[in-house]
């Protein structure tokens, strides 16, 4: 690993990327995110949300600026040093991407099965947080056969299975009432106290209303920080860092 | 271990996803190693039966007189300069009337009154029982005819160029099939596995997104393939077998398979046809997922 600054798990500089024909998904954000750190990403429908995360993951390249991951230059990294980055990404999509004719179990095993985990490894951890999305009744149900609240909690199981570093997650109470809201929420902040670092794209004001974490605004592909009370500065963050 | 568990858990369920066109695609493996083993088999057994013809082959070069000690060596010197023999018998007239007379038998009579050298003396020539100098006797005898003193060359020349015209047109099937079981193994092989790409699509996309090593992605197709070649040559070879045992009652007890014994393929010969379809089978679909993979 040739991690230019371990602390910083994220770096965008100058990014843009633009759609055919004309359409500036992203113009020269820049963001740095700390590991360790839980960043609220919001904006309004189309402002590139998911076209930052999906940067992030490499499911797109950008057309200027640099994106870094864990210290590594996405644009330069191909092959195994990829996939080796993308194993410890955990990404819950916006539109799922679950499998529907693979069950509930097999789906979340995916993310365990490609980073070659143990077998019993991947049964216990499937259990586990199948346990905590309260879906263990699902646990052998075709993917497709679900509500889209059910489907949406078991990408969020599958983001967030191999332990990733870096976990992503594309609106992900979109489908959820408040009560369940509050238990993906509770399993989110469980991964940022193991240390991973979280960024969460959503237009649902009340995950962040608390002022603990960052939020960060995208308008029309650009980034500016909200003036909205309860946004915590770079102050928060160097005490966050220090607490790890 | 983990990854072995992960490969063979994607290739059953592959399997299990695809498996009417795995059953079209098994079906025509089966039907063209049966095709490709059925006309080897045939090949093989024309062989052996050639062998064994070839032990009582001889020809036979009758001489106008009979040869001196000296010419008889001057005849051995010239019979090998065109070719190494298994053997060379000179044939007096006097031992030709013994051998005669002991195959008349009983009818030994009709001898009576003949002068004992009535029977020109002769050299019989023993070729080596190789396909390659049988294939050559014609020009052998042709040769043979040229040497001082030959009155008559003799072998069962209609009969012998006839079996090895069949044995050139054998070679020539068993070539042919064989290409054809390349081509249909692969081509089936390949149209499956896309077939199965395309249907995985999806898929395969997500596994990339999920960090999948190319290994990963890649070893569950190149083991469909290689079951696909297993299953595919072992259910050919056994219903070759079966078929060649129905024969074998069939015509138990008949002149031709009394005569030439009709035999099955040595295991080595088994084991080869296998491994080597698995092994194309498995390349093919390696290759396949390459180009379309875009590794
Ligand atoms: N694959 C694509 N091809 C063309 N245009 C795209 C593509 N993906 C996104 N866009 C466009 O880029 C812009 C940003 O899209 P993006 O999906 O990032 O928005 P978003 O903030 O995630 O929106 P939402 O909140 O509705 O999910 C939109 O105008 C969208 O139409
Ligand atoms: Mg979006």
């Amino acid at each position: 690993m040739t991690a230019k600054s371990p602390e910083i798990m994220v770096d965008l500089i100058k990014v843009s990327k633009t759609y055919p024909p004309r359409v500036h998904a992203l113009v020269d954000v820049s963001l740095t995110v700390h590991a360790g750190e839980m960043l609220f990403l919001t904006g309004m429908s189309g402002a590139g949300k998911t076209t930052l995360l999906r940067l992030l993951c490499r499911g797109e390249t950008p057309d200027k600026g640099l994106v870094e991951v864990a210290g590594q230059d996405l644009d330069r990294l191909s092959g195994s040093g990829l996939q080796q980055l993308r194993r410890r990404i955990g990404m819950a999509y916006q539109d799922f991407k679950l499998l529907p004719r693979h069950t509930v179990a097999e789906n979340i095993a995916l993310a365990m099965e490609v980073a070659y985990r143990k077998r019993s490894f991947i049964r216990k951890r499937t259990r586990e947080l199948l346990e905590k999305l309260r879906l263990a009744d699902k646990y052998a149900t075709p993917a497709g056969e679900l509500s889209r609240g059910e489907q949406q909690r078991i990408s969020i199981a599958r983001a967030l299975a191999n332990m990733p570093d870096l976990v992503l997650a594309d609106e992900p109470t979109g489908n959820l009432d408040r009560e369940t809201t509050a238990l993906v929420m509770d399993l989110f902040r469980e991964h940022e106290e193991r240390g991973a670092t979280i960024i969460i794209a959503t237009h649902d004001r009340e995950l962040f209303s608390d002022g603990s974490h960052r939020v960060i605004e995208l308008t029309a592909g650009q980034l500016r920080s909200p003036e909205e009370p309860g946004r915590t500065g770079e102050q928060s963050l160097h005490n966050e860092e220090a607490s790890q | 271990m983990n990854f072995l568990r992960a490969i063979v858990g994607q290739t059953l369920r592959n399997l299990r996803q695809t498996w009417s066109s795995q059953l079209v695609t098994l079906l025509t493996i089966s039907l063209s190693v049966l095709i490709f083993s059925f006309f080897f088999l045939v090949y093989i057994n024309v062989l052996n039966a050639g062998r064994q013809l070839g032990d009582n082959l001889r020809l036979i070069v009758y001489l106008d007189e009979e040869p001196s000690k000296p010419l008889q060596e001057e005849y051995r010197q010239k019979i090998l300069k065109f070719d190494r023999v298994e053997k060379i018998e000179f044939v007096s007239s006097q031992q030709a009337y013994e051998r005669f007379r002991k195959q008349l038998g009983h009818d030994q009579d009709v001898l009576e009154g003949m002068p004992r050298d009535f029977l020109p003396p002769s050299i019989e020539v023993y070729p080596i029982r190789s396909l390659s100098s049988l294939t050559r006797i014609k020009r052998f005898s042709d040769y043979l005819q040229t040497l001082p003193g030959v009155l008559k060359v003799q072998y069962g020349r209609e009969w012998i160029d006839r079996f090895y015209s069949f044995v050139k047109l054998m070679r020539v099937v068993v070539i042919l099939s064989g290409m054809l079981l390349i081509l249909t193994t692969t081509f089936m092989v390949a149209h499956t596995i896309r077939l199965t790409l395309c249907s995985r699509e999806r898929e395969l996309e997500l596994l990339r997104l999920l960090g999948a090593s190319n290994h990963y992605i890649r070893a569950p197709f190149f083991l469909e393939g290689a079951l696909q070649g297993l299953a595919g040559s072992v259910c050919g070879l056994v219903a070759l077998y079966v078929f060649f045992d129905w024969i074998r009652l069939r015509f138990a007890g008949s002149a031709m398979l009394n005569l030439f014994p009709f035999t099955f393929f040595p295991v080595p010969v088994i084991l080869a046809i296998v491994a080597a379809s698995t092994l194309l089978c498995a390349s093919g679909s390696f290759s396949s997922t390459r180009r379309i993979l875009r590794l």
